[in-house]
């Protein structure tokens, strides 16, 4: 008995020292809501390159259930006990996690937020990009390719969550602005590639003929090309994010295009912004990134490990400025 | 009988119950690794946090103690959550939106008892089966979107004091002496203890186990209506996805805290203990920044260690 | 019913029984393919009917490792957490070493210790399975999480994604393997004397070492089975989705249990067949399958799972209780 107690705490020894070893400087805390999604993980990266740039340190809090309310929720209570120079937050839900915004400002810790846009709190600034005008966009750029005509089905992700609703409601601009585009059926794939997957095998089933399929996601497009092809029938597929996996199916021909959500650039533009804060340099209070559908013609920047990209310099980043 | 498996133990180190040397272990680690664990507003700060688990695990001890389990409590609890919005929203009155979600949570608890002890389906699969429901439900009733603009009386709840004391610590502690009450110092308790280890007493005494089951169930139903008032509080909000999985959560506190799932050997303070452990853990690894990763892991590692110490400790 | 003296020659007994069972199931899938028949008529046709059968053996082969473990009165919530760890260490294997055996190898072996582990702390350490699979579940969550690094895995040789995607005599290839998974459980629980002894242990632990069965070494064996066959299951998502991904296991877990309640066996243990796990897996399928054929609400398929779960298993206790 008394060995498994000494491993345990052998075990928690050793793992919290291995915390002690950054350097001196601001410490900042960033929020993200899961450890799956490939796009989070583009924000950490991005934030990380900014504050290594400007020699300040991160801690990434992240719900050990992917997008749970409650845990984030908790995590900010703890976060706030550690009183870290600033923090740059993602909020799991938008709506939900206010009363923990509220919760940050009453500690006095100034706080950037990131990609969803907070219903109620007080921020330094958002960076984000503009969901509805990236499906608008992505949505465009397929009925272009189809010449305005078609039938299309789109692929929702979670039921209830900001950036679904606003990506399919600019997929479903898209397809109005074209009188000869039919949508078929709008189906949740809940941004998950299994479901995305077996809801195109059984939207085939009802459709002989599909022309263009809308995913809200990068994953819920790469699921729907594989249920495609394992049914030895084409159509042209957009998805959203930007990620590694859709820039290759892009090279390859698999995948049309994928609205550019620039993780990266939103993480390093918010970690820019909280130390320029605390540091008492001018800061920007509103970045909406224009949304960038990526497609064969321009895929070439975006092939590049996320290690090797590099954050924009701050006189690059003013002009991206909205406000 | 807990205490009476304590008295047959010689060595003093195996009285202490695992949990119990986890969670001074946990306390005593982080107490050296951080500045701020061992404060009064961090203290706090993990009491509040562990309130919502904590009245879910204390019915399901209750339920675990009958051999039963329920796993729809956190699919429940974001339902009766939904209502405390909808109906706070609606009428302004957060009493009305606490009785409707009481109401809804003891139906809903009426509902496996009754499934489990008339119907008799497994109390796995009928839960499972009311989980799905009541997860339909929450989305139906939300049509899968947050509810907001909540009256201002209802995040008072979570964030306000009595005599110093926060108020979920208030209804926690509150909570846990009720159910200490009625489970060592009331007839129903013995009756759950009888249910749980010897069905045949119960049948001499004239007890029907079937509407004991049943009460079971509907007070674990009640409280989760109650958690669901908490929960709506804390988000100042109501969201169709917040409580799921909590369930797993509070089964997991509870085989830590050392309740049996075999015996009928139900432990309170244990599932207390297991609760707060969870809870000073999350906290602790939170405050020393680890990686997330090892976090996910930790609670898992938590609940094997917790078991393996009692496992070790009953065969010895 | 489960206080049989010698719960072997017992078990002979109910095999009739159990057969009325999985007819009983079978009825219920052909009824609601005659409803599905009637609402749309896009059901009914050899695509569709092929689409069903390749959803449904994508969910049945990590169900049928779990059905044995639950005949012997366990559950495994680890399962789909384990489908995730050996998907993603044999995806790693073949993106490394391009050899499609080897990440088949690997997957096998990473599923088979991850159950081989679960088997040790129940047996062993005595923790209920339950419990011990459910702190299994986050060890494992949290492992992936660390070893993927928020990334996905993707691009496999186009020969192994046969084994997901490919058809084979017009038959997609998961069918044949569903044949192979749907062999090896009811050979391994109806033909062996390690299976009768499982539902010995199901039916009757006690009575079962009595009897001289080494109910340990059988458990241990039971999980590590259930755990290698996750791990080959996880190859043929990987081959599917052409993909890893941490958390791809996540939503499986509470499906394959489904499957296995809606087939029949009882968490009690000592009842119930594998082949009724498939019928189980394929209800589910049906139901979902009809669902986004006929565009309902996603809200409310949820709901309609849980109705069905409590049904089925219901139905079964009423026509047992007839039966016995």
């Amino acid at each position: 008995m008394k060995k498994a107690y000494g491993a345990l705490a052998a075990l928690l020894l050793t793992t919290s020292l291995s915390s002690h070893a950054f350097a001196d400087g601001e410490t900042i805390a960033v929020f993200t809501k899961n450890q799956t999604n490939p796009y989070f993980q583009t924000v950490r990266v991005g934030s990380d390159a900014a504050a290594k740039a400007m020699k300040a340190k991160t801690l990434h809090y992240i719900p050990t259930k992917p997008d749970s309310i409650p845990e984030q929720l908790s995590q900010i209570e703890d976060v706030v006990v550690k009183k870290p120079s600033a923090i740059v937050f993602i909020p799991v839900d938008y709506k939900a996690m206010v009363p923990g915004v509220e919760k940050i400002n009453d500690a006095k810790i100034p706080v950037v937020n990131v990609t969803d846009r907070s219903a109620g709190g007080k921020f330094v600034a958002f960076v984000g990009a503009d969901d509805y005008s990236l499906g608008l966009e992505t949505g465009r750029y397929l009925l272009k390719t189809l010449g305005g005509k078609g039938s299309f089905v789109i692929i929702e992700g979670v039921k209830g969550s900001l950036t679904s609703i606003d990506r399919v409601r600019g997929f479903n601009d898209a397809l109005k602005e074209n009188p000869g585009a039919k949508l078929l059926a709008s189906q949740p794939g809940n941004y998950q590639r299994l479901q995305a997957l077996q809801v195109m095998e059984n939207l085939m089933q009802s459709n002989t003929q599909i022309d263009g399929v809308l995913a809200a996601n990068d994953a819920m497009a790469i699921g729907a090309i594989e249920a495609l092809d394992g049914a030895n029938r084409k159509a042209q597929v957009i998805g959203v994010n930007g990620t590694k996996e859709a820039i290759d199916a892009i090279k390859s021909g698999k995948l049309l295009a994928s609205g550019d959500y620039n993780g990266f650039m939103q993480g390093c533009l918010g970690m820019m912004i909280a130390i320029r804060s605390l540091r008492n340099e001018p800061v920007i209070t509103e970045i909406v990134l224009k949304p960038t559908v990526i497609g064969k013609e321009n895929y070439q920047p975006y092939d590049v490990p996320l290690e090797s990209r590099t954050c924009p310099s701050w006189d690059e980043a003013a002009k991206l400025g909205t406000k | 009988m807990r205490e009476q498996a304590m008295v047959l133990n010689t060595n003093p180190l195996q009285r202490i119950p695992g949990v119990a040397v986890m969670l001074v272990l946990l306390c005593v680690v982080f107490g050296l690794m951080t500045p701020g664990f061992l404060t009064v507003p961090n203290i706090s700060n993990v009491l509040v946090q562990s309130t919502i688990l904590l009245m879910l695990a204390l019915p399901m001890t209750l339920i675990i103690m009958t051999e039963g389990l329920d796993l729809s409590m956190g699919a429940v609890l974001t339902l009766t959550s939904l209502i405390v919005a909808i109906v706070a929203l609606a009428t302004g009155s957060l009493l009305l939106g606490l009785l409707a979600a009481l109401a809804v949570g003891i139906v809903f608890g009426t509902i496996n008892g009754w499934l489990v002890a008339v119907v008799g389906i497994p109390p796995f699969v009928a839960t499972l089966g009311t989980l799905g429901m009541a997860q339909g439900l929450s989305l139906i009733v939300s049509d899968g979107q947050s509810v907001v603009g909540m009256p201002a009386a209802v995040r008072g709840v979570y964030s306000g004091t009595l005599g110093g004391v926060p108020l979920p610590i208030v209804l926690g502690l509150g909570s846990y002496l009720a159910f200490h009450g009625l489970l060592y110092h009331t007839r129903f308790g013995t009756y759950i203890f009888a249910l749980g280890g010897n069905r045949e007493a119960l049948k001499f005494a004239g007890i029907s186990a079937r509407r004991l089951l049943i009460l079971v169930y509907a007070l674990g139903g009640a409280m989760v209506g109650l958690a669901g008032l908490l929960m709506t509080a804390r988000m100042n909000s109501g969201h169709p996805t917040a409580g799921l999985g909590l369930e797993f959560d509070a089964i997991a506190a509870v085989a830590v805290g050392g309740t049996s799932f075999e015996r009928g050997n139900g432990w309170l303070l244990g599932t207390l203990l297991g609760v707060v452990a969870v809870g000073v853990l999350r906290n602790g690894l939170n405050l020393l920044a680890l990686p997330s990763s090892i976090q996910v892991a930790s609670v898992g590692l938590l609940v094997i260690a917790a078991l393996f110490v009692d496992g070790l400790r009953s065969r010895s | 019913m489960t206080d049989i003296s010698n719960p072997i020659s017992g078990r002979r007994m109910l095999l009739s029984d159990e057969m009325i069972q999985v007819f009983y199931r079978l009825l219920a899938a052909f009824l609601i393919c005659a409803a599905l028949t009637i609402l749309t008529n896009s059901f009914f046709s050899v695509g569709n009917i092929l689409n069903v059968l390749r959803q449904a053996s994508l969910l049945f082969f990590i169900a049928s490792g779990l059905t044995l473990v639950v005949l012997t009165g366990g559950l495994d919530l680890s399962i789909g957490a384990n489908v995730a760890i050996s998907a993603c260490v044999a995806g790693t294997v073949i993106h490394q070493t391009g050899s499609p055996t080897l990440g088949v190898l690997t997957g096998i072996g990473v599923g088979g210790a991850v159950g081989m582990l679960n088997g040790v702390m129940v047996t062993a350490l005595r923790i209920p399975s339950f419990i011990a699979t459910y702190g299994m579940l986050w060890v494992l969550h949290g492992i992936t999480y660390w070893y993927m690094g928020g990334e996905t895995m993707h691009g496999f040789p186009a020969g192994f994604r046969q084994i997901g995607s490919g058809y084979f005599l017009g038959l997609p290839i998961p069918v044949y393997l569903l044949l192979v998974f749907l062999a090896i459980g009811t050979i391994f629980a109806q033909r062996t004397t390690w299976g009768q002894e499982i539902y010995a242990i199901g039916a009757n632990p006690v009575a079962a070492r009595l009897s001289g069965i080494p109910v340990a070494r059988r458990l241990l064996l039971v999980y590590t089975v259930s755990g290698a066959m996750a791990g080959l299951a996880s190859i043929i998502f990987l081959a599917r989705l052409n993909s890893a991904e941490a958390d791809i296991g996540e939503s499986l877990t509470l499906p394959a249990i489904a499957a296995v309640l809606i087939g029949g066996t009882s968490l009690f243990g000592g009842l119930g067949t594998v082949f009724g796990t498939f019928v189980g897996a394929l209800i589910l399928t049906l139901v979902l399958n009809g669902m986004n054929l006929l565009s309902v609400n996603a809200s409310w398929q949820p709901l309609v799972t849980g109705v069905i779960v409590i049904l089925a298993v219901w139905l079964d206790m009423k026509t047992r209780r007839r039966a016995a």
